[in-house]
């Protein structure tokens, strides 16, 4: 069984936010994956970046720099 | 640190679906039609007939489940906080897209709820809308892998996000207090229903749980097929698996393709039908349940998009689009399904979704 650890979990407007966030994540080799939004952030159902945590600054100033819209960034233990 | 376990993940998504099969099962048991005890675009389209939207005379009926679905997504919403007046994302291509939605549904006979279900009564007829309901979704996967998006919402003020319940509320009133302004069938599908009361009681139970888990037919297998999530789709077997076994209980279990209740063995029709369903679904962001979830929890969009989806209904019976059910007519098995006019709407209804798509992917300089 998969042991929970703390992940920076980043959610967005829409689902197209969130696969960008992926494109630019994967060109710049930053760690993480996409995700179902978890309940607990939303009652929305899109999906969502999960990031190690010390990436949180670097993804914020990212996202930030490349026009990606981000609707949160949450600190999560999945 | 605590471990992920079976049912923290998946606990609140399987005892949803539970909860809509049982409905479904319990609405079936009280009147509704069989392998029908719960179809939101069945639902919507009787109420379309109800209000003389449409005159098809053997679907109308002002089904207090929809109101219920909407109301007790808006309950729970609030009561969790959750409520959130937002509107503003392509709001007029949410209509047609649910308008278009509908129109394949109606092809095939069920929206996707009603798919599980009758897949869960033994309808084999079913399986080529389920196999059409996952093109659909992948063509809409593919899209969205694509950057297609209708854009975000933005809140407004809260009244906004009332307004579906409000009316859905205003419906239920017509229903109790003045029954004489809408149109009941006397026979048919729409003739059969539930208690008033026992249809509201479902209808708020089924709303309640799935704003709480975020039950979806198209996001469970997007999520399948996006990120290998079986989360969302937990919800989608629980519901087969109850109406399964309950219809095995209760002797209303007929594993056949021939002689199913309102269904057709059109099986190409009812393939391309739930393809078309099932690529606006992704492309509104969830199933025809989710919309009316969505619209209880403040969305003007998923408000939008059900109005859509009842001018599709009555668009559906007004010019013969909607399929036929397989009938027995002196001893003659008769195949149903839709006609030319039908055939051309769903063809139709391709071009409109790939135009939608293919205007809301991103230019060069936003990809």
């Amino acid at each position: 069984m998969r042991r929970r650890i703390p992940r920076c979990v980043v959610s967005f407007h829409t689902t197209a936010g969130a696969m960008a966030a992926e494109r630019l994540c994967r060109r710049e080799g930053l760690e993480g994956k996409l995700i179902s939004v978890p309940r607990s952030v939303t009652s929305d159902c899109g999906l969502a970046w999960s990031a190690p945590p010390e990436l949180r600054e670097i993804l914020e100033r990212r996202f930030r720099e490349a026009g990606i819209e981000a609707a949160g960034f949450h600190a999560l233990t999945l | 640190m605590k471990e992920n376990t079976f049912a923290r993940r998946y606990g609140l998504m399987i005892l949803a679906g539970v909860v809509v099969g049982a409905a479904a099962l319990i609405l079936t048991a009280a009147g509704n039609p069989k392998n029908m005890g719960f179809c939101i675009a069945c639902f919507e389209r009787d109420i379309a007939g109800a209000l003389g939207l449409h005159g098809a005379g053997k679907v109308q009926y002002l089904r207090p489940e929809i109101p219920g679905i909407v109301l007790g997504a808006m309950l729970s919403a609030l009561s969790f906080r959750e409520f959130k007046a937002r509107a503003g994302s392509c709001p007029a291509s949410r209509f047609v897209l649910g308008l278009f939605v509908m129109i394949g549904a109606l092809a095939f006979l069920g929206c996707p709820l009603r798919m599980v279900i009758r897949l869960g009564g033994g309808d084999l007829t079913a399986v080529a809308g389920l196999l059409g309901f996952l093109a659909g979704i992948l063509v809409g996967v593919a899209f969205l892998k694509k950057g297609f998006s209708l854009g975000r919402a933005y809140p407004v003020k809260r009244g906004e996000g009332l307004i579906l319940p409000a009316v859905m509320a205003g419906l239920l009133a017509l229903l109790l207090l003045a029954p004489g302004l809408l149109k009941f069938s006397e026979e048919g599908p729409g003739s059969m229903r539930a208690f008033w009361l026992i249809s509201l009681a479902t209808g708020l139970a089924v709303g309640f749980f799935a704003q709480r888990s975020r039950l979806c037919m198209a996001g469970g297998l997007r999520d399948v097929f996006l990120l290998r999530d079986f989360t969302l789709l937990a919800g989608f077997l629980a519901i087969w698996a109850t109406v399964t076994v309950g219809n095995l209980i209760l002797g209303n279990y007929n594993l056949s393709v021939l002689s199913q209740p309102v269904a057709h063995s059109q099986h190409l029709w009812s393939f391309l039908g739930m393809a078309l369903a099932g690529w606006g679904s992704i492309l509104l962001g969830g199933c025809p349940l989710r919309q009316l979830i969505l619209a209880g929890e403040g969305s003007g969009d998923a408000a939008v998009t059900v109005l859509g989806m009842v001018a599709g209904a009555a668009a559906a019976h007004n010019f013969g689009l909607a399929g036929n059910p397989d009938s027995a007519a002196d001893g003659v098995y008769q195949v149903g399904g839709i006609g030319t006019a039908g055939m051309v709407a769903v063809v139709i209804g391709f071009a409109v979704l790939l135009a939608v798509s293919l205007l809301h992917l991103p230019g060069k300089e936003e990809a």
